[in-house]
């Protein structure tokens, strides 16, 4: 139904436009290839992997990325117990005081960290949870639960109404329907809360650079750091990018389909 | 705004579930046991410190001595400080790139390209939305390589023998602040893009038979059809280019951190100075308020004018 030439102009377009996206991209990976200190680009034969070794070493990744590590893993698992939690509550079982509370909870989507760092970085200092790993975890959790709840509530009114009510029959209760029903079948929703929460943790820059410092700092502040003592170290610069990035990049090319549906399923509800 | 499948209003349900078993009347309070763990980690994250921000932008104080009651001073500051003032002018000439621009590019892509499904869109979709997976701070490295004095955009613009134009884009007074709104729209341009095409995708082909029985070009075939079929992405993506624009930080601090001078200082980094470098931990909440404030207003005005008839 579409000509060879409506076709071909579509490739165009769509090439043209990628190219945009990627070129600044390819630059940055081949200046982190280069054994040149200004990341001038070489052939295949000089590439020099072993920038990727000195840029860890240097700017003492390893520190940082499992910093990095453990908060995401943490708020994950503590993102997705919670939006369970609070879903099930407002989707399947009802909340007293629903008709206040959940708008209260939506509200929460648009209120920026910007809002309440201020307090919190103060409220915070005085309870010694500044610069804990305790601390940016609950914080982070604290800010992703609107979504989660959304998000989950969302899946569990999806589910069929006469699984519930047949479990409830077999006379099961509310928890153990949570867990031997609800949640196994809204598996595909729970993966891309996964998803996008380690992303949205793992690249945020700044809470931690406002909560983390020294010892504590995470990947992306240790970074910003690496390239502001190296900027004369360009190659050296862009690979300790390139192994910052690279965690949330092979998830994204082995989930592509559940990042993309997940982020614009998740930008419609606002 | 909220778009979710509802089979049935939880109150429906729940009526012919208390008929059935009268007991069905507590789950509501087993459901509040349920709620109870995630709602005091957002009140206690949230919704305190957001009346403690109210609470901090009366006052001054530096977060160490002892604090004094100032009114309204903190707000005045965006009037009277120019500054302050300026970096809101900053944030309209960041939503023309982080906004218009991307909006404009996306729905032109999106009328271009015919609504025909074809092979290997999965692949171009997947580099149209790789911005949006990647970590700012990265972002912010690759872009001030290349702007760079010696980096790419400064060689092709030799190259081609246009020396003139080739200086430190970042360093620049005039320069500084468009080089950065054009991240930003790499940032968001294929987000926008890829939202419009499936919006477009789910508009029916028969309005498109219609105009075209009619007599309609392309042109007008995408002002008829077309956008008011996007309405509804369009209010999403300015929504969110939007705030993305006021809430700018990590992009500005990591390549320019506000300058030169103060050029590219956006309220997020006017915020962060106040708070963390030379305390004004006052002003730092009223910015932060009137933030939250602005990205409040935008969002509820745009759902009304893209909800309205």
């Amino acid at each position: 139904m579409i000509s060879k030439v409506e076709r071909t102009v579509n490739y165009v377009v769509l090439t043209i436009l990628a190219v945009v996206v990627l070129f600044p991209v390819g630059t940055f990976v081949v200046a982190a290839l280069s054994p040149d200190r200004s990341g001038k680009p070489v052939g295949v034969g000089d590439f020099a992997w072993g920038n990727f070794s000195t840029a860890w070493h240097d700017a003492g990744f390893a520190r940082a990325m499992t910093v990095s590590m453990i908060i995401a893993v943490c708020v994950v698992a503590g993102q997705v117990l919670l939006a369970l939690l609070g879903g099930y509550a407002f989707g399947v079982l009802g909340v007293v005081g629903d008709k206040v509370l959940f708008p209260i909870v939506l509200l929460g989507m648009m209120i920026s960290l910007e809002a309440i760092i201020v307090p919190l970085y103060y409220q915070f200092r005085t309870f010694g949870l500044t610069n804990t790993l305790p601390g940016i975890i609950l914080v982070h959790l604290g800010m992703g639960v609107p979504f989660g709840i959304f998000w989950m509530r969302a899946a569990f009114r999806a589910l069929p109404r006469s699984a519930f009510e047949s479990a409830e029959l077999d006379g099961a209760g509310a928890l153990r329907m949570l867990r031997s029903m609800a949640a196994p079948m809204a598996r595909p929703a729970i993966y891309t809360l996964i998803l996008l929460s380690f992303m949205w943790t793992w690249n945020d820059y700044f809470l931690s650079l406002v909560f983390l410092h020294g010892e504590n700092q995470t990947a992306t502040v240790a970074l910003g750091v690496f390239q502001g003592r190296y900027v004369t170290q360009i190659n050296l610069m862009a690979a300790g990018g390139l192994i910052v990035a690279a965690p949330v990049l092979v998830l994204y090319v082995a989930f592509q389909r559940k990042f993309i549906s997940g982020m614009l399923a998740g930008a419609i509800k606002e | 705004m909220v778009v979710t499948a509802r089979p049935a209003t939880p109150a429906e349900t729940r009526d012919a579930d208390v008929r059935r078993r009268p007991l069905r009347r507590r789950t509501r309070w087993i459901g509040l046991g349920f709620a109870a763990l995630p709602l005091a980690v957002y009140g206690l994250v949230v919704l305190v410190p957001l009346a403690q921000s109210v609470q901090y932008s009366f006052y001054k104080w530096d977060g160490v001595s002892a604090s004094t009651f100032v009114g309204l001073d903190n707000y005045r500051s965006f009037v009277t400080d120019p500054v302050l003032r300026s970096t809101l002018g900053h944030v309209l000439v960041l939503i023309g790139f982080f906004a218009l621009l991307p909006i404009v590019l996306g729905l032109l892509s999106a009328a271009l390209l015919t609504r025909a499904k074809q092979p290997g869109m999965a692949v171009y979709r997947w580099i149209f939305f790789l911005p949006q997976v990647m970590t700012s701070v990265v972002i912010a490295l690759v872009f001030k390589r290349i702007y760079a004095p010696d980096g790419p955009l400064n060689t092709a613009l030799r190259a081609v023998g246009l020396d003139s134009l080739a200086k430190t884009w970042l360093g620049d007074f005039t320069w500084a602040l468009p080089a950065l709104g054009l991240i930003g729209t790499w940032v968001t341009f294929g987000f926008c893009m890829v939202l419009f095409i499936s919006g477009t995708s789910a508009i029916a082909p028969e309005l498109y038979e219609a105009a075209r029985i009619d007599g309609a070009g392309p042109v007008r075939e995408f002002f008829a059809v077309t956008l008011p079929g996007l309405r509804g992405q369009l209010a999403v993506a300015l929504t969110l280019t939007i705030t993305a624009a006021l809430r700018t930080f990590d992009l500005v601090w990591i390549t320019t951190h506000g300058g030169p001078g103060t050029s590219t200082l956006t309220p997020a980094v006017a915020l962060y100075k106040a708070a963390f470098q030379n305390p004004q931990v006052g002003l730092a909440a009223a910015i932060g308020v009137v933030m939250a404030a602005l990205c409040l207003v935008i969002a509820v005005v745009i759902t009304r004018v893209s909800e309205r008839d």
